[in-house]
């Protein structure tokens, strides 16, 4: 490994600096989000931190109407799995957006978000 | 390896109920040994499969409790947890235990018991089975999980909100006959289509209930199991598990391993998708279902909701799905439904099945799916 790992907390303490972090295959070029000990391309242990912009577009999305204990004050909400332009998707949870303006292929931007302490992923307009 | 056969069967009704998982289990595992018509002592090993128990009844060791409460303390336990596929999993490795030689005669299977909660306690427990860094504070539920397939699924195919309210109706429709199901009542296609949103474009009608319930297989060696008249082979089971996180899914309209896993259970039975007469599948959503019988090679991708739209999958229909009413109908205690899709099987191949019997089925498929899609277990069977 040419550099640290980026565990779990790394990651989340720059989101909520409002930074994404990706490692890059040193070997094969995949990238990935992070934590990730093997590539799952070609087996190698050869990451490299990548930031990541932030920009993408929604390849699936879902408006949450019944939601988990401790959730409850936030329906309706929207999640969306957002592919970033560097080729690498996440999950996250739509932000200023109107529910209804949804679609698949539209362009959002990360944002960080904390409700009652908790990190999520935002994903707000580009 | 040596064959391994069921030689008992036996599932509580599921519903809500009074009693706890290992109560409910240790009537479903009685059951079953009853009905292999052994003696209890001839059990040389428990596979025990509950998922939320610690969240609500504060029971965790529950194998050696059921065990306990069944009148079989002695007997060693396992107890597995892979979310909803839990008790399909806890079969494939008492099943290998067998084949291995190791032990001749196991009990497995699982129960769970959830309507003890209130619904949003349930959904939480539930999205445990979700990753906890980025998935659970995003506030995803399992009805989210599939929503996002079933909205991909329907900008890749054309799928339709009322393609997946034939399935719905056509589980309600078997479930009716069974009367061990949950839901035992016909509903309409209005019913679904008018129903309340839970994560669009699922409606509350496209779920599958909490349920409270147990389920129990006996499983024997060839040797045990010839002196078995009613006894139904395991031709194969395999397991295949793909990235637990929902953003690393290469394509959201399909679940690759349901598809890695029914080719590796063809692959050991010898078998095709064409010589499957009657199936058992995951339908904990009415979009799984869908999307299920196409990854298990019986319909084109693409085509899953044609197939419902058609009746294809109905009773009487080419390919019977779900005639026990499926998880929608029959109704989904986590730790319970591999087990109790497996009992159902092996109810058509003995052709017991009564009105839902669907005729002359010698092939029956299994197939449960645990989490965000990442765990599926694939199993066929068939008589002599």
């Amino acid at each position: 490994m040419t550099e640290r790992a980026v565990h779990l907390q790394d990651f989340l303490a720059e989101a909520r600096a409002g930074r994404l972090t990706g490692i890059r295959c040193g070997h094969c070029g995949a990238l990935a989000i992070p934590p990730k000990e093997f590539c799952e391309s070609c087996q190698q242990r050869e990451w490299q931190t990548v930031p990541l912009g932030g920009a993408g577009t929604i390849v699936s999305y879902t408006v949450i109407r019944v939601a988990p204990r401790g959730h409850g004050g936030e329906v309706p909400y929207g999640v969306a799995v957002v592919r970033l332009e560097e080729g690498v998707s996440l999950l996250g949870r739509i932000v200023d957006i109107p529910l209804d303006a949804l679609k698949s292929g539209r362009p959002v931007c990360f944002r960080p978000l904390e409700i009652s302490g908790q990190l999520l992923i935002g994903f707000g307009p580009a | 390896m040596r064959r391994v056969a069921v030689i008992g069967v036996g599932v509580t009704k599921f519903g809500k109920h009074d009693r706890t998982s290992a109560e409910l289990f240790a009537e479903a595992a009685a059951d079953a040994i009853t009905d292999a018509g052994i003696a209890p002592r001839a059990i040389q090993a428990l596979y025990f499969g509950n998922v939320t128990g610690g969240e609500t009844e504060r029971q965790l060791h529950m194998a050696p409790l059921a065990a306990t409460l069944l009148g079989l303390p002695t007997v060693p336990t396992t107890r597995f947890e892979n979310a909803c596929a839990t008790s399909h999993v806890a079969f494939r490795h008492a099943v290998m235990e067998i084949a291995s030689g190791v032990s001749d005669v196991i009990l497995v299977g699982g129960a769970e018991r959830v309507l003890n909660v209130p619904t949003e306690s349930a959904t939480e427990f539930f999205a445990y089975c979700s990753d906890a860094s980025l998935e659970q504070p995003a506030g995803l539920t399992f009805p989210g999980v599939f929503a996002l397939i079933a909205r991909a699924h329907m900008d890749k195919y054309g799928t339709t909100e009322e393609q997946m309210a034939h399935v719905a109706v056509k589980n309600h429709r078997h479930g009716k006959l069974n009367p061990k199901a949950q839901f035992q009542k016909e509903i309409t296609l209005d019913t679904v289509l008018k129903s309340a949103y839970v994560a669009d474009p699922l409606k509350l009608f496209d779920c599958c209930p909490f349920t409270d319930g147990g389920a129990a297989i006996v499983l024997a060696s060839e040797e045990v199991a010839r002196k078995h008249r009613r006894a139904v082979w395991v031709l194969g089971t395999h397991a295949a598990t793909d990235t637990m996180f929902v953003h690393e899914k290469r394509d959201l309209s399909r679940v690759t391993a349901t598809e890695r896993a029914a080719q590796g259970a063809y692959r050991q039975a010898g078998k095709t998708p064409a010589d499957v007469n009657v199936v058992e599948l995951h339908d904990c959503f009415t979009i799984a279902e869908i999307v299920a019988t196409e990854g298990l090679g019986f319909f084109e991708p693409g085509t899953g909701g044609l197939a419902a739209e058609k009746g294809w999958t109905s009773l009487g229909g080419k390919l019977p799905v779900n005639p026990s009413g499926g998880l929608k109908a029959k109704g989904h205690p986590i730790g319970a439904t591999g087990a109790a899709q497996i009992a159902e099987i092996v109810t058509q191949l003995r052709g017991e099945a009564g009105p839902r019997q669907v005729d002359g089925a010698s092939t029956g498929l299994t197939h449960t799916l645990g989490g965000n899609t990442a765990t599926v277990v694939v199993s066929l069977f068939g008589r002599d």
